[in-house]
C-alpha cells in the first residue's frame, strides 16, 4: 500500500510539473496595453462594445504611426462584465497572464474602484476612461489616472443647467440605485437646494421595465423639471413611459439619461423623446480637431451608428495617451510611465490632455480636493437639447454652458 | 410617515394575532375532529382583522369552513391594514390624492391582466405536464424579439398582426420541438424523478435560449413602434371631454386615469385571446381532451386520448402564450435578451397565488399581484426605495400564500402522480 | 495490488496531491491568474458539491443556493466593514465596552462619490492622530459568523418551504434569492448596493508560512484556505452520505411517503440537510468575499445559480465528488473559452457563445446522461458504496415499485 501511495504521489508530481512546463514566457514585442470594457451582462454591453471598437482603432492608429519603442502595440480587451468582483480578477489576468504594461478603458465606476487597487499594487499605470466616481482618483494612488469627468463636478452641470429653467421650484430626480446614480442624485439635490429648489429622489432597480407606478408618483408630485440618471435601457423605458403618461420631454422640461446620446436607439426606443435635454461630455462637434473627426468617420463606417459616443472618444484617448507616455518614458517600466504621464501633454480627440496634480504638485496646494489627483481638469461638460425629431445628438444644439452654446433652450410647458 | 408608531403597532398586533389564530385554530379544529385544511388560513385572517374577539367566537362555535369564511376576514384584514396606514401617514399620496389612487389602480389592473395572461401559459403547462417551465420568461423575450425583427427590421411597415402571428408560430414550434426532444423521457418512467428532471431541463433551456439570443442580436435595447394608433375621441363633447379623451398614444378617462396605448392594446389583446382560449378548452374536442388529461391521465387514455400528444400541445401552447404577451409588450418596453427574468418571476408568484394549474386563478392572481405592486410602488413613503423593491413585493405575496394557503386561491389537487402531491 | 474498485479512491488521491503540489511546481508567469481560476474553481466546487447533496441525494431542488452564498458573503462583509475593536472609546461611534476594550460599530455613510464624507472611525482617528490602533474583526471570525448566518437563514427558509414539494421549493427559493438581491441593491446606505461593499483581504497584512513571506495579493495562502475548505466540505458530505442520516436522506428522495411511514421524520431530516448545505454555501461565500475583497449583489443573480446547477449536473448530480470535480473543470473551461475564433467570414465571439455552449451541454447531459459526464466513469469502476442501494433499486424494479413506475406516466 505504501508503494502505491508513493507511485501515486510521484504521478501527481509529474502531472503538475508537466503542466507548468507547457507555459510559455511572454515575448517583448508587441507591447501590450490592457483595455477594460464591459462585454457581457450585467455590464452595460452597448457601452462596452463602443469602447472596445474605439480602443482597437487606437491600436490601429498607433501602429500606423510607427508603434511604440519600435514595437507594435497590442490592445488586449478584457471583459469586466460590469462586476466589481470580476474587475480585480480581470485586472490580475491582464497583468499576469497577458503581460500588459499599462491599462486603459473602464466604464463602470464600481469596476474602476475595485480594479484600481490591483493595478496600483502591481505598479501598472492605469488611465480610466469613463469611471466617474470621485474615489477612483481620490485615493491618490500613484499609478491611477483618469480622463473622465469627476462625478461631483458632472453633477454640477446637472443642477446648474436645471436652475436656469424659468419658474423652477420642484425637481424630480429618477435614478438607478447604483454608485453612479445615487451620489449623483444626492449631489444634484444638494446643488438644487443651494438655489432654493426642492428635489425629490426616486430610486429604481436597474433592469426595471415597467415604470408606470413610479411615473404616476412623479406626476402626482407636479415637478417643473425631471432629471433621469438611468443608464442602459431603463433610461429609454422611463422616458417613453413618462411621455405616455403626459410628463415626457414634450410636456415638461426633461433631462434624459446618458443613453439618449445614442440618437438612433433613442429615437427607436423613445419616439416621443423630442425636446429632451441630455448631458454630454466633450466639445461640440464643430470644434472637433482633425483626429476626432477622422475617428468619427472610421467609427461610423465600422459600427453603422450615427456618431461616435463620448465614452468611445475617452477610451480611444486612454489608450493613445498611454502609448505616448511609454514612448516618452522610453521604457515599459511602470514608474517611468507614471513620471511621463505626470508631465504629459497629449493631443487627444477630446482636446489637450494633461494631469496638473500628482506627486510633483498636490491638489491641496491649489485648495482642491484629493479627487483632483491625476485627474484631467478640462473634460468639457455640456447640455444639449434635441429640438427636431430624429435629430442626431451631434447636431443637436448645445444650450449650456455659455462658452459652448450653439442654440437657445426651448422650455416646453 | 408621520406616526410610524401607530402603523407598526397595528402591524405587530395583526401579525401576532394572525399567528395565534393560525396555530390555535388548527389545533382546535383538530381536537374536534374537523377538517383542518383551511383552518389556519381562516384563523390567521380572523385574528389579524378582529383580534381575540373573532378568534374566541370561532373557537367556541367552530363552524365548518366555507370559502366565504376565508374571503371576508381576508378582506377585513386588508381593510384594517389600510386604515392603519391612512391614520399613520395622513399626508401620503395614496391617502389624500384620489386621482393618484385611481391611476395606480388602473395601471395595476392593466399590467396585472397582461402578466396574468402570461402566467396562464405557465399554469396550462403545469396542469398537463406537471412541470413548472423555468423557460417561460425566455419565451416571452423571444416573442417580443421576433415581433420586433419582423415588424421593424425585416419588413418595416408590415401589419403588426403578421409579426405577432409569426412570433406565435415560431415559439409554438420551438416549444413543440423542445417537448419532443427533451421532455419525452419524463413520461416513460426512464427518469427516476420526472418533476425534478422537468425543472432542470427547462432551467437549462432558459439559460441556453437567453444566451443564444444575446449572441445573435447583441445587447442593444430595441423597441417596436406602436402597433395601432387610437382614433381621436372626445366624449361627451369636444370642448369638455371629461369622460374620454384620446390622443394617438394615450387614453384619458375622467380626466384622471391615463392609459398608454401600448398597454391598452396589449391588455385588450390578452383578454380576447383569453376568451378564445377558454372557448378552445371548453368547446372543441382537442381542448376538452386537454382538460381531461389534466384531470385524469389514465382515464383520458382509456377514453382514446393520446396523453403524449396533449403534452406536446400543452407545452407549445403555453410557451406561445408567453410569447404572445411578449409580442404585445415589445411596443411598450425596450427589449433585451435579459427582459424575461422579471416577468417570469412574476408569473411564478401569480401561479402559486392563483393555484398551480388553475386557469381562472392565474388571471385573478395576475390582477392581485399587479395591484400589490402598484400599491407598493405608489404608497411606500420613502420614494428613493419604493421602486427598488418592486421585485420583492410579489415575493411577499408568495410567502404569505405559502404560509396561509399553499394550494393557492383557486388551487385544486391533481389526480395523476407526476403532478406532485402538494 | 490495485483493485479495479479502488481506482476512484486512487484517482481522488492523485487529484488531492496534484492540487496540493500544484502551487509549488507551477511557475509560469500567468501563475497568479491560473491560481485565481483554481481558487474560484474550489469555490464553485463547494457550491456544486453541497448543492448536489441537497438536490441529488436529498432530492430538494433549491435554486436559493447562491442566495445563501450571498448571505454568508454579506454577513462577513458587513462584520468586516462595520465592526472594530479599540482599546479606547472613540466618542464618535456607537460603542460597547467589552472587558478592557471597546467594540466599535461604524456609522454607515452609504455610497458617496466624494472623499470628504468620513465615517466616525476616521473622524476619531484624526483626533487620535495615530496614537491609538484599532483592531479589525479577525477574518476567521467573520467567516464563521457568515457560515452561522447561512445556517440560521437556511433553518428559516427550510422550515417554511420544505414541507412542500419540488415545484414550490424551486419557485420559492428562486424568489428568495431575488428578494435578497433586491434588498441588498436597495439598502444602499448599509450595503453600498451595486457598488459592492469592500472588506478586508483574507491576509490583509500578509502572512509568513514556513519562512516564506506572502503578501496580501499572493495567491498561495488563499489557495490553500479554499482548498482546505473544499476538502472539509467533501469530508463532511462523505460522512453524511455514509451515516444513518445519509440513509434516511436517500430514503426521502426515493420515496417520501414510504420513508414517513417507516417513521422517518421527513421534514426534520430535510431541514437538517438544507441547513447543513446552506452553511457550506454561506461559508464558501464568506471565504470568497474575503479573498476577492469586495462583494456585490450581482453574485446572487440567476445566471450564477445556473452556473452552479450546470456544474453539478454536468459533473454528476448524484455524487458530490463528481460535482466538485465537474465544477473545477467547467470553471477552467469557461475561462479558457473566452478567446474568439474565426470560421470563414464569420468571427465567433466566444465571450457570448461560450455560455450557449454551456447551456446546450447542460441540456444534452440531462437528456442523455442524467447521471452527469463524470459519474458514469466513476461508476464504471465501482458499483460503489455510495450509490449502491439507489442503483440496485432502479435497475430491478420490484413488485412494490411497479405501481409507482406506472403512476408516474
Amino acid at each position: 500500500m505504501k508503494k502505491t501511495l508513493f507511485s501515486v504521489a510521484g504521478f501527481a508530481a509529474v502531472l503538475a510539473v508537466s503542466v507548468s512546463a507547457t507555459a510559455v514566457l511572454a515575448a517583448e514585442c508587441p507591447i501590450k496595453i490592457g483595455g477594460l470594457a464591459p462585454l457581457s451582462a450585467p455590464g452595460a454591453v452597448g457601452g462596452g462594445e463602443a469602447m472596445r471598437d474605439a480602443m482597437l482603432f487606437a491600436e490601429r492608429d498607433i501602429n500606423a504611426a510607427g508603434g511604440v519603442l519600435g514595437c507594435d502595440v497590442k490592445v488586449v480587451i478584457a471583459d469586466t462584465e460590469g462586476l466589481p468582483e470580476k474587475a480585480s480578477a480581470v485586472m490580475e489576468k491582464l497583468i499576469t497572464q497577458d503581460g500588459v504594461v499599462a491599462v486603459g478603458g473602464g466604464y463602470h465606476s464600481s469596476v474602476g474602484v475595485a480594479a484600481k487597487d490591483v493595478s496600483n499594487a502591481r505598479k501598472i499605470p492605469t488611465v480610466f476612461a469613463e469611471t466617474w466616481n470621485d474615489t477612483i482618483t481620490g485615493d491618490k494612488q500613484k499609478f491611477i489616472f483618469r480622463i473622465a469627468p469627476l462625478s461631483s463636478w458632472a453633477s454640477a452641470t446637472l443642477w446648474k443647467a436645471a436652475l436656469r429653467v424659468p419658474g423652477i421650484k420642484k425637481v424630480a430626480i429618477v435614478t438607478e440605485n447604483t454608485d453612479y446614480g445615487i451620489p449623483a442624485a444626492a449631489e444634484t439635490k444638494k446643488g438644487l437646494a443651494s438655489g432654493g429648489v426642492e428635489a425629490e429622489i426616486f430610486g429604481v432597480d436597474i433592469g426595471m421595465q415597467d415604470f408606470s407606478g413610479i411615473v404616476e408618483r412623479v406626476k402626482a408630485g407636479k415637478p417643473d423639471y425631471i432629471i433621469v440618471l438611468n443608464t442602459g435601457e431603463a433610461g429609454y423605458n422611463f422616458a417613453q413611459q413618462a411621455a405616455d403618461a403626459g410628463i415626457g420631454p414634450q410636456d415638461i422640461p426633461f433631462q434624459a439619461g446618458q443613453v439618449a446620446l445614442e440618437s438612433k436607439a433613442w429615437w427607436e426606443n423613445v419616439p416621443d423623446g423630442n425636446m429632451a435635454f441630455v448631458q454630454r461630455i466633450g466639445t461640440p462637434v464643430a470644434t472637433w480637431n482633425a483626429k476626432a473627426k477622422k475617428l468619427n468617420e472610421d467609427y461610423k463606417a465600422k459600427t453603422g451608428k450615427d456618431a461616435i459616443e463620448s465614452y468611445a472618444l475617452e477610451a480611444y484617448d486612454s489608450i493613445s495617451i498611454l502609448a505616448q507616455a511609454i514612448n516618452e518614458a522610453k521604457s515599459t517600466d511602470g514608474e517611468k510611465i507614471v513620471t511621463a504621464l505626470e508631465n504629459i501633454s497629449h493631443d487627444g480627440t477630446l482636446g489637450r490632455i494633461y494631469f496638473p496634480y500628482g506627486s510633483k504638485k498636490d491638489p491641496s496646494v491649489d485648495g482642491k480636493g484629493d479627487e483632483w489627483w491625476h485627474q484631467w481638469p478640462d473634460p468639457a461638460m455640456t447640455m444639449i437639447q434635441y429640438q427636431k425629431e430624429n435629430q442626431n445628438s451631434t447636431d443637436a444644439p448645445i444650450i449650456w454652458p455659455d462658452a459652448y452654446k450653439s442654440g437657445d433652450a426651448i422650455y416646453v410647458k | 410617515m408621520e406616526f410610524p408608531v401607530i402603523f407598526w403597532g397595528v402591524f405587530a398586533w395583526m401579525i401576532s394575532w394572525g399567528v395565534v389564530g393560525s396555530v390555535v385554530t388548527r389545533r382546535v379544529y383538530l381536537n374536534k375532529d374537523l377538517d383542518t385544511s383551511n383552518a389556519g388560513m381562516v384563523g390567521s385572517m380572523l385574528g389579524a382583522s378582529t383580534g381575540p374577539v373573532g378568534l374566541i367566537l370561532l373557537w367556541i362555535k367552530t363552524p365548518p369552513i366555507t370559502s366565504r369564511m376565508m374571503l371576508f376576514p381576508s378582506l377585513a384584514a386588508v381593510g384594517v391594514f389600510m386604515v392603519a396606514f391612512a391614520i399613520a401617514d395622513p399626508n401620503n399620496l395614496c391617502v389624500v390624492n384620489g386621482s393618484f389612487v385611481a391611476s395606480q389602480i388602473s395601471n395595476g389592473l392593466i399590467i396585472g391582466i397582461i402578466y396574468g395572461f402570461m402566467a396562464l401559459g405557465l399554469t396550462l403547462i403545469f396542469s398537463i405536464l406537471g412541470v413548472v417551465s423555468f423557460a417561460h420568461g425566455e419565451f416571452y423575450m423571444i416573442g417580443g424579439m421576433i415581433t420586433y425583427f419582423v415588424t421593424t427590421v425585416w419588413f418595416p411597415g408590415i401589419n403588426p398582426m403578421i409579426g405577432i402571428g409569426i412570433a406565435c408560430i415560431a415559439t409554438f414550434a420551438i416549444g413543440a420541438t423542445f417537448e419532443r426532444l427533451f421532455l419525452t423521457p419524463m413520461y416513460s418512467g426512464k427518469i427516476g424523478r420526472p418533476v425534478e428532471y422537468g425543472i432542470l431541463i427547462t432551467f437549462g433551456l432558459a439559460f441556453t435560449l437567453q444566451y443564444f439570443v444575446q449572441a445573435l442580436v447583441g445587447a442593444n435595447p430595441v423597441k417596436a413602434k406602436r402597433f395601432f394608433d387610437f382614433p381621436r375621441i372626445r366624449l361627451p363633447d369636444a370642448a369638455d371631454p371629461w369622460l374620454i379623451k384620446t390622443s394617438r398614444g394615450n387614453l384619458e378617462l375622467f380626466d384622471t386615469i391615463s392609459i398608454s396605448n401600448p398597454r391598452f392594446t396589449a391588455a385588450i389583446m390578452c383578454i380576447l385571446v383569453f376568451i378564445a382560449l377558454m372557448y378552445f378548452l371548453r368547446r372543441t374536442w382537442t381542448g376538452k381532451a386537454l382538460r381531461a388529461v389534466s384531470q385524469d391521465r389514465e382515464a383520458a387514455a382509456i377514453a382514446g386520448i393520446n396523453p403524449d400528444r396533449m403534452n406536446m400541445l400543452a407545452f407549445a401552447l403555453g410557451s406561445m402564450i408567453a410569447a404572445l404577451a411578449g409580442a404585445m409588450l415589445v411596443q411598450a418596453f425596450s427589449w433585451l435578451p435579459q427582459v424575461g427574468a422579471i416577468p417570469a418571476m412574476r408569473s411564478f408568484v401569480i401561479v402559486v397565488l392563483g393555484g398551480l394549474g388553475s386557469i381562472p386563478g392565474a388571471f385573478l392572481g395576475g390582477v392581485i399581484v399587479g395591484l400589490v405592486e402598484a400599491a407598493g410602488t405608489g404608497c411606500i413613503p420613502d420614494a428613493q426605495q419604493a421602486a427598488s423593491y418592486i421585485p420583492a413585493y410579489g415575493m411577499f405575496v408568495l410567502i404569505l400564500t405559502l404560509l396561509l394557503r399553499p394550494t393557492g386561491l383557486l388551487g385544486r389537487r391533481f389526480s395523476s402522480a407526476t403532478h406532485g402531491k402538494f | 495490488m490495485l483493485k479495479k474498485t479502488h481506482a476512484p479512491q486512487m484517482i481522488g488521491l492523485v487529484l488531492v496531491i496534484f492540487f496540493a503540489l500544484f502551487p509549488f511546481v507551477y511557475s509560469a508567469n500567468d501563475y497568479p491568474y491560473i491560481m485565481h481560476i483554481f481558487i474560484t474553481g474550489f469555490f464553485y466546487a463547494i457550491l456544486a458539491s453541497s448543492w448536489s447533496m441537497l438536490a441529488g441525494y436529498a432530492g430538494q431542488f433549491s435554486f436559493g443556493h447562491m442566495g445563501f452564498m450571498g448571505i454568508g458573503a454579506y454577513t462577513a462583509a458587513l462584520v468586516s466593514h462595520y465592526f472594530y475593536m479599540s482599546p479606547v472609546p472613540t466618542n464618535f461611534c456607537t460603542e460597547f465596552a467589552i472587558g478592557d476594550s471597546y467594540l466599535i460599530i461604524l456609522n454607515p455613510i452609504g455610497v458617496t462619490s466624494s472623499t470628504l464624507a468620513q465615517d466616525c472611525l476616521k473622524q476619531a482617528m484624526e483626533v487620535w492622530n495615530g496614537s491609538v490602533e484599532v483592531t479589525p474583526i479577525p477574518v476567521w471570525l467573520s467567516i464563521t459568523l457568515g457560515t452561522l448566518m447561512g445556517g440560521i437563514f437556511g433553518l428559516l427558509v427550510g422550515a417554511l418551504v420544505l414541507p412542500l414539494r419540488a415545484a414550490y421549493l424551486a419557485l420559492f427559493t428562486l424568489g428568495f434569492s431575488e428578494i435578497l438581491r433586491a434588498v441588498i441593491s436597495a439598502e444602499i446606505a448599509i450595503t453600498r448596493g451595486q457598488a459592492g461593499i469592500e472588506l478586508r483581504y483574507m491576509f490583509e497584512d500578509g502572512i509568513t508560512l514556513f519562512g516564506r513571506r506572502f503578501e496580501q495579493t499572493d495567491k498561495l495562502p488563499a489557495y490553500f484556505v479554499m482548498f482546505f475548505l473544499l476538502l472539509l466540505c467533501l469530508g463532511i458530505l462523505a460522512l453524511l452520505a455514509r451515516s444513518k442520516f445519509g440513509l434516511f436522506v436517500r430514503a426521502l428522495r426515493e420515496d417520501q411517503d414510504a420513508a414517513a411511514a417507516l417513521g422517518v421524520n421527513t421534514t426534520r431530516y430535510k431541514v437538517m440537510v438544507f441547513v447543513i448545505t446552506s452553511m457550506m454555501a454561506a461559508g464558501a461565500g464568506a471565504a470568497m468575499a474575503h479573498y476577492v475583497g469586495i462583494v456585490s449583489p450581482n453574485n446572487i443573480v440567476i445566471l450564477q445559480m445556473s452556473l452552479v446547477v450546470a456544474m453539478a449536473v454536468i459533473g454528476g448530480v448524484e455524487n458530490f465528488v463528481a460535482a466538485a470535480i465537474g465544477a473545477i473543470l467547467l470553471e477552467f473551461m469557461l475561462e479558457m473559452l473566452r478567446s474568439s475564433f474565426v470560421i470563414g467570414p464569420i468571427e465567433v465571439d466566444m465571450t457570448t457563445w461560450r455560455l450557449v455552449v454551456f447551456g446546450v451541454l447542460l441540456m444534452l447531459t440531462l437528456r442523455f446522461s442524467p447521471k452527469g459526464l463524470l459519474m458514469p466513469i466513476i461508476e464504471y469502476f465501482t458499483r460503489g458504496h455510495i450509490a449502491k442501494e439507489t442503483v440496485a433499486k432502479r435497475d430491478e424494479p420490484k413488485m412494490g415499485d411497479a405501481s409507482r413506475t406506472e403512476s408516474s406516466q
